[in-house]
């Protein structure tokens, strides 16, 4: 063995055929399953901005850094379980120390590597929000992020927080390792939560494993596969779907940085030719970021004939956003057949269904009164009404149902709240009982807190969480909008209210309505531009700013802010301003 | 013409596209206070002086960035350094 630590990696990615025979994530622990994987040739790649390949890690070489890494991790004193926060840029790093903590025992929690310009002081905040919020003992960043995560961990009291390199110059512990057990916290996932309430999402070894081998089979994972992602590792689909789902399939993977990708669109496109990859997910803002920015002079140039299974989900999936790419890249040979709509989320490992494979985007032309006003899918003529995907049958082992607001369990075609049970959901939220019991029953269901109903089996999602915002991929929640603004010396709480409307590509647009007293015009215009630009720093998004007088925004009965009141009133000024607009151009 | 006039200088005619002329760039203009730029454009912006400056341009310099002129000097030190 020790000669292999000698071998000089070699320039040439992974491949991801070898003759280790496929086991589709049939292991009791992420550790075991990295032990097996180990004994292919298969890997993860890194890709710098340039396109070119810049690290090559084949998950044996992984193993065994992992396992050292592991013995200096526990030089120091922890108690087993204990969280080792890692900042979550795409490098090898990350997943050296992530399964470093499944072989000591320890719980990795991804922290995101996502930061704005001028966003300093917001991103700080939001580490410390999550390193107080997991008490990490021990984090870790790249020497270029170590300011801020050293900022961040001010006054928390942690045991070591440096730079990867730094950890690397650890005395090793003399023990044998004891990977994390099938019982034990595999990871800790904070996602979409709101940045003012972060939530980590508890995830047992047994929990993601029985996720990995539902998306084994959904997908039907084989030897030839292979896979690309750009997504951030912090993300559940960057992490379970492109990381530890590869992995534990013995698949080799390609990796692009998520702000390569966003630069440089085509450059996921290009790897997907050069790797000839058959797999790979990414949430419509992905697909349509390359609808927008691909020059129609390159396409040719791409071979996507080999992509087999092109995931969708995260998002509300438009079939006219999935028809647009089709279309696009059919001179490439991409098929339309190979989009295969998912739906899932952190609460649930990842995914809860996949659409059948091979059957594309299956669409619901439903009608929209009978939609809104009675929660009913009426099925109506195709391109007409509201469309919606279908995102299949739930994994198997697991379970799905429709609830009204009581609590009853409805028919096909009845619109509610998704609930769902099975063994890939979330023992709960770390240390948040309350939060955990608004959620998940003492009998194991989740209320996934969407909306949707069934037919045929398949699930079809109408509506994400009630109030939540998704803007370029990401989820946005209208409270932390909000309390910027009533942050602000001459707002209080209570005016102010976030909400999303449809643009004009249906994406989501987010409008905060502020009610305030002030009336000089010079006056509004700086508390205009000191919210769109606080909102910018801190969330990453544009969101348009209307002023409207004190008493404006409505009310529900308890009080309470009603944001779709707000939302309806919003809109109906907007249709009267254009309206009053098309009078004036009309009489001039 | 200094070296960092002439950065500036290459990024407000960069800068062109996004700012649809309504709004003059100097190097006190605010990249998401007065252009309005969302994460996106910013996307494109560090694209256009990835290629035009042939440099690559390290994710933890923008959070300390605000202003134009502020961009232009950390693309400065980049070249200096490189």
């Amino acid at each position: 063995m020790n000669q292999i630590l000698n071998v000089e990696i070699t320039p040439s990615a992974t491949p991801t055929l070898s003759a280790l025979p496929l086991c589709l994530a049939d292991f009791d622990t992420l550790a075991s399953a990295l032990d097996y994987a180990a004994q292919g040739e298969s890997g993860a790649n890194f890709y710098a901005g340039s396109g070119k390949l810049a690290t090559v890690l084949p998950y044996r070489v992984l193993r065994e850094q992992a396992q050292t890494l592991a013995k200096r991790l526990l030089s120091f004193p922890l108690e087993r379980g204990a969280r080792v926060a890692i900042v979550a840029e795409t490098n090898p790093d990350f997943l050296r120390f992530f399964f470093a903590c499944q072989y000591a025992g320890l719980v990795p929690v991804a922290l995101p590597a996502v930061i704005h310009v001028g966003g300093h002081k917001a991103y700080v905040n939001q580490l410390h929000g999550l390193l107080n919020g997991c008490h990490a003992s021990l984090a870790v960043s790249s020497s270029q992020l170590l300011p801020f995560l050293t900022e961040a961990a001010e006054g928390l009291g942690l045991q070591f927080v440096n730079a990867a390199s730094a950890f690397d110059e650890l005395p090793e512990k003399k023990c044998q390792l004891q990977p994390s057990g099938p019982n034990e916290m595999a990871y800790l996932q904070y996602t979409s939560g709101s940045t003012g309430f972060p939530r980590g999402v508890i995830i047992t070894q047994q929990a993601v494993m029985a996720n990995l081998v539902g998306s084994g089979y959904g997908l039907d994972v084989r030897v030839d596969d292979r896979c690309v992602s750009w997504l951030p590792f912090y993300h559940d689909m960057g992490l379970v779907g492109c990381l530890l789902a590869p992995m534990a399939t013995q698949r080799s993977i390609d990796y692009l940085d998520t702000r390569d990708f966003a630069m440089r669109p085509r450059r996921w496109l290009e790897l997907m030719t050069n790797s000839r990859a058959t797999i790979s997910f990414s949430p419509p803002f992905g697909y349509a970021l390359c609808v927008r920015r691909l020059r129609p002079e390159d396409i040719a140039l791409y071979d996507l004939s080999a992509w087999r299974v092109a995931g969708i989900g995260a998002e509300p999936i438009h079939v006219e956003l999935t028809n647009r790419f089709s279309e696009l890249l059919a001179p490439a040979g991409f098929n339309p057949l190979a989009f295969v709509p998912s739906y899932g989320m952190a609460e649930s490992s990842l995914a809860i269904s996949f659409a059948p494979l091979g059957t594309g985007v299956v669409v619901d032309w439903l009608d929209s009164e009978d939609l809104a006003d009675n929660f009913l899918a009426t099925k109506v003529s195709p391109n007409t009404g509201s469309s919606f995907v279908r995102c299949g049958p739930v994994l198997p082992k697991h379970e799905v149902m429709i609830r009204d607001e009581h609590g009853k369990v409805l028919a096909d075609m009845h619109i509610g709240r998704i609930i769902v049970r099975g063994p890939s959901v979330m023992s709960g939220y770390f240390e948040l009982p309350e939060q955990t019991q608004l959620v998940l029953s003492a009998d194991g269901w989740l209320d996934t807190g969407d909306l949707g109903y069934l037919i045929d089996g398949d699930i079809v999602v109408t509506g994400r969480h009630k109030d939540m915002l998704i803007i370029n991929g990401r989820n946005i929640w209208p409270q932390d909008i909000e309390a910027i603004a009533t942050r602000q010396p001459e707002l209080r709480s209570g005016d102010a209210s976030a909400v999303s409307i449809p643009g004009p590509e249906q994406e989501d647009v987010a409008v905060l309505i502020v009610q305030c007293n002030i009336t000089d015009a010079d006056v509004q215009h700086h508390l205009t531009q000191r919210l769109h630009r606080e909102i910018h720093e801190e969330l990453g998004i544009n969101c348009v700013i209307e002023l409207v007088p004190r008493h404006t925004l409505p009310r529900t009965s308890s009080g309470k802010l009603s944001r779709s009141g707000s939302r309806k009133d919003y809109l109906l000024r907007q249709k009267s301003q254009s309206t009053a607009d098309s009078e004036v151009t009309k009489k001039a | 013409m200094t070296e960092y006039q002439r950065i500036l200088a290459d990024m407000t005619k960069g800068l062109a596209p996004f700012t649809k002329g309504r709004v003059e760039v100097n190097e006190n203009t605010e990249l998401v206070g007065d252009l309005e730029l969302d994460s996106l454009q910013i996307m494109e912006l560090l694209l256009f002086v990835e290629d035009s400056f042939d440099i690559s341009i390290p994710v933890s310099i923008l959070p300390d960035v605000k202003t134009v002129g502020d961009l232009a000097k950390q693309v400065e030190k980049i070249i200096g350094n490189s």
